[in-house]
């Protein structure tokens, strides 16, 4: 089981990479296995909960997160300088499950987010990143994987149209996917119909982060899971994609 | 030399501070965190006598400090309970208390039975689950709340607490409860309470109503303890919106004996260890042993 801690941190930087789109690094010698969490906040008591942000990437200097502003926790979180204060609970959940052979790793706009520590640590891993408009950090994966698929739907950057189109798990071992239930959802299919195991990322509004309060359970075939917990990294299988 | 231990309901706790029912699951899962041996007991994930799967998402919604929640007693049943996580729970270092949710007064009795004969060291009876869509029972009427702690009072050994809704006519429920038999009451669970997913233009919940629980309600849960301590005999457990040793402080000033933390968990992780050191170190820089002297202090 993982040490999880909750301290203060500094903020290193919070850099708008897409409008609305922030990356945020995090001073500390923080830890985590690809597709691990960390729960952030930076306010006292309003808004109650924090905000569960996967781990982007991580160096000796600190670990960094990409978020969107959404509403009053990402708003706040937006605003904070270098040198402000936050604080980490994490790392938490199970990250994506170590493979052998050839990966596809397929990002959907935010979804890119839990991919590029996975990118740096399986040796043959292809990436498929998709975004609504203009791309961003896809030079972070060009750094650490020789095969980078880019679509943009405005055509800006990549190949017009959704990444989830572009996608073929033909002559792969193992497929990771973080993204919108829609790209989810083609990605699986495709990945079923060529029996290729394919690994999703979820993400749900969660309270706790450790598995202990359940308002993160979704249903699955096995019964009730916490995103937080058991997941957020689930066979494409196990959830009940419709409720 | 500051000694918080407390007696509450014929169960001695090492400290006042309890977490929660629901919001601390079965103490594992922040044991990861620290050592949960420091609190003065643990209120279990609320018990069925069979496994529930829970509601549907999205199960919470955040409003100005405050959480609703509409969890729906996911649980794994009081069978597995008894067999895999009671007895990890029991290493913990802290006392357990089993809060448990019939849907009838028979099954509250009937887990009443069963941990009575386990090791729990008490039973908290949930008389006040907002969100359950089957659950008929209502906590704040003092008829039903008789029946039931009265069925469970004849069958159980252990201390027996009753948690009821901060709604309805809590000091009539409360009294029904110590008439029945309660050796503690909780006050109180949450707060029946809506929100409207405006893009969608439907309750943001599927079973519509929430529970409500945060810092938005501590001066009502406060107010609740209060008027209830004035005319109960049995003592109070206060719950509702503690996130400080300040807050936890003002429970104990208009007479708990005890009190709980729920969403404060979610706040702060730990929440708790700070409110008893904080706790303590008040005590301390008055020159104080207890809380004896200042419990009840507000009336």
């Amino acid at each position: 089981m993982d040490k999880v801690t909750f301290r203060r941190a500094k903020v290193l930087e919070n850099r708008e990479v897409a409008p609305g789109i922030f990356l945020l690094r995090v001073e500390g010698d923080h830890s985590a296995r690809p597709g691990q969490f960390y729960m952030l906040r930076a306010w006292e008591l309003d808004p109650p909960l924090s905000r569960p942000l996967s781990v982007f990437d991580l160096d000796p200097s600190g670990v960094s997160f990409l978020y969107k502003v959404r509403g009053r926790g990402t708003r706040l979180l937006s605003r904070l300088s270098p040198g402000d204060e936050l604080a980490a609970l994490g790392p938490l959940g199970n990250g994506w499950k170590g493979v052998e052979g050839r990966v596809a790793l397929v990002g959907g706009g935010l979804g890119i987010a839990p991919l590029l520590l996975s990118a740096k640590s399986v040796p043959e891993a292809d990436v498929y990143l998709g975004f609504p408009g203009k791309p961003y950090l896809v030079e972070e994966f060009r750094k650490v994987a020789e095969k980078v698929y880019v679509t943009s739907e405005t055509g800006e950057g990549g190949e017009r149209g959704l990444v989830s189109d572009l996608f073929s798990p033909e002559g792969y071992d193992a497929c990771f996917a973080c993204g919108p239930l829609g790209m989810l959802k083609e990605v699986a299919k495709k990945c079923r119909e060529a029996g290729v195991p394919l690994y999703v990322s979820l993400e749900e509004r969660m309270a706790c982060g450790l598995g202990a309060c359940l308002g993160c359970t979704v249903p699955t075939k096995g019964g009730p899971r916490r995103v937080c917990k058991d997941g957020p990294v689930f066979l494409a299988e196990e959830p009940c994609w419709d409720g | 030399m500051v000694d918080l231990s407390v007696e509450v309901g014929g169960l001695r706790l090492k400290n006042p501070v309890i977490a929660a029912a629901g919001t601390f699951g079965f103490g594992t899962e922040y044991a990861r965190l620290y050592d949960v041996g420091l609190l003065g007991g643990i209120c279990t994930k609320g018990l069925t006598l069979k496994p529930r799967p829970g509601n549907p998402p999205p199960r919470l919604w955040e409003t100005p400090c405050g959480l609703l929640n509409s969890i729906g007693l996911e649980n794994p049943g009081v069978e597995a309970f008894l067999q895999e996580e009671l007895p990890r729970m029991r290493g913990l270092g802290t006392a357990v208390i089993a809060n448990i949710w019939g849907e009838t007064p028979e099954e509250y009795r009937e887990l009443a039975e069963r941990l009575s004969r386990s090791d729990v060291d008490a039973i908290e009876l949930n008389l006040s689950c907002p969100n359950v869509p089957g659950g008929k029972i209502r906590g704040g009427v003092p008829e039903e709340v008789a029946r039931i702690v009265g069925l469970c009072r004849r069958v159980c050994e252990k201390p027996l607490w009753v948690k009821l809704p901060p709604e309805g006519d809590v000091l009539e429920a409360a009294q029904a409860a110590e008439r029945a038999g309660a050796d503690a009451v909780t006050a109180s669970n949450t707060f029946r309470a809506l929100a409207i997913d405006i893009e969608k233009g439907r309750p943001a919940f599927a079973g519509r109503i929430g529970g409500l629980s945060g810092p938005a309600i501590k001066p009502i849960a406060l107010r609740v303890v209060y008027e209830l301590v004035q005319k109960l005999k049995l003592p109070v457990i206060g719950c509702g919106g503690i996130t400080s040793w300040q807050d936890a402080l003002e429970f104990i000033m208009a007479g708990a004996h005890a009190v709980q933390v729920g969403t404060g968990n979610f706040i702060d992780p730990l929440c708790i260890p700070k409110i008893v050191r904080g706790l303590a170190d008040w005590l301390a820089g008055r020159g104080m042993e207890d809380l004896e002297g200042v419990r009840g202090c507000a009336h």
